[in-house]
């Protein structure tokens, strides 16, 4: 049986606290401004991509991409 | 009447003024409470109440300015009372606009997810703070030395010129106030939009509801100064006018400062 490897977003000192929905919302936005310079197959953008989906709570992701479609998402993309 | 009392204390006589401010508060409260939730007659109870909240602040003014400047009752040590009661008073005003200032630091310092993280929000327009906030911003202390320069007149006895300094006092107010409305008329967000819009909306408007209040006051001192009433030593109303205007004048700078400049920014 091979190792499974287990990995999250790394502590960021930008969020101390307990409370991380900033830094999950922070690394959501992090990546669409990435796509938005590189392009949607830029593998930079693929470490964003990873760490929001490791924080963020998969209604949260939901409800922004809707947003995100509907051009009301509230954040600085 | 005061000659024949060993002491110089003042013992009210009875009177029904409040009492019936209690009545009329009591009709405010439950009427407005009534307007704002599914009852009928709620909009009638509210201005019932302060119709009656009003007249009852004017006959029981009215009966102190009777007992003081007309009957002489009070003396030095019973101008204290209202001195120290108008500063607490006072006092109590800065605790409520300093609640209405920490909502508006609250939500706007650190910006939640659900706005964006960002300040102002998305899609709200912010008023330019270099045009009729500015302006305004240096109206409201021009009147405030206008203040103190009737405040010195009077102290030095030069009654006409208190009049007119009141008068400049009065109408650099109404023009502050006038300013005021039309930029909430013209203004771009209104108290529903979002945040932004409920602790901007509140914070300036109680702001402005104040100033308003402080200019009735001085107008009444006005009115008293031209009919005479206000003596170089005794004007405890004016001064109380005063202190109220000063402390309407600093308010005014910090919505200025973190909400209409920083907060727009």
């Amino acid at each position: 049986m091979g190792e499974i490897e287990l990995k999250t977003a790394p502590a960021d000192f930008r969020f101390p606290t307990t409370n991380q929905s900033r830094h999950c919302f922070t690394r959501y936005i992090e990546f669409h401004r990435c796509v938005a310079a590189k392009g949607d197959e830029a593998t930079e953008c693929e470490k964003f991509a990873k760490y929001y989906r490791s924080l963020c709570p998969g209604e949260w992701v939901d409800r922004w991409n809707e947003q995100r479609e509907n051009g009301i998402f509230p954040g600085p993309l | 009447m005061i000659e024949s009392q060993r002491h110089s204390y003042h013992l009210v006589d009875p009177s029904p003024w409040p009492i019936s401010g209690s009545l009329g508060a009591l009709a405010t409260t439950v009427g407005g409470v009534m307007y704002m939730h599914p009852f009928q007659g709620g909009a009638t109870l509210l201005s019932l109440g302060l119709i009656f909240l009003l007249y009852t602040m004017f006959v029981w003014w009215r009966d102190v300015l009777r007992e003081s400047t007309l009957e002489g009752h009070h003396t030095k040590v019973v101008q204290l009372g209202p001195r120290y009661g108008f500063i607490l008073f006072i006092v109590s005003e800065v605790m409520f606009l300093f609640a209405l200032f920490w909502a508006s630091s609250h939500s706007s310092l650190a910006p939640t997810v659900e706005i964006g993280g960002i300040w102002p929000p998305k899609g709200i327009g912010v008023l330019d703070p270099r045009e009729i906030p500015f302006l305004n911003t240096l109206i409201l202390p021009s009147s405030g030395a206008a203040v103190t320069w009737a405040h010195h007149a009077i102290l030095a006895g030069k009654e006409k010129r208190a009049v007119y300094a009141l008068v400049a006092t009065v109408s650099l107010a109404l023009v502050f106030t006038g300013f005021q409305g039309m930029e909430y008329y013209q203004a771009p967000s209104t108290i529903s939009d979002s945040i932004y819009g409920s602790t901007f909306f509140l914070a300036t408007g109680f702001h402005g509801f104040h100033v308003i209040i402080g200019t009735l006051f001085l107008i009444v001192c006005g009115i008293r100064q031209y009919l005479g009433h206000l003596t170089k030593e005794h004007h405890v109303g004016f001064e109380a006018a005063a202190w109220y205007w000063h402390f309407v004048d600093v308010v005014r700078l910090f919505p200025f400062v973190s909400i209409y400049w920083w907060g727009g920014i």
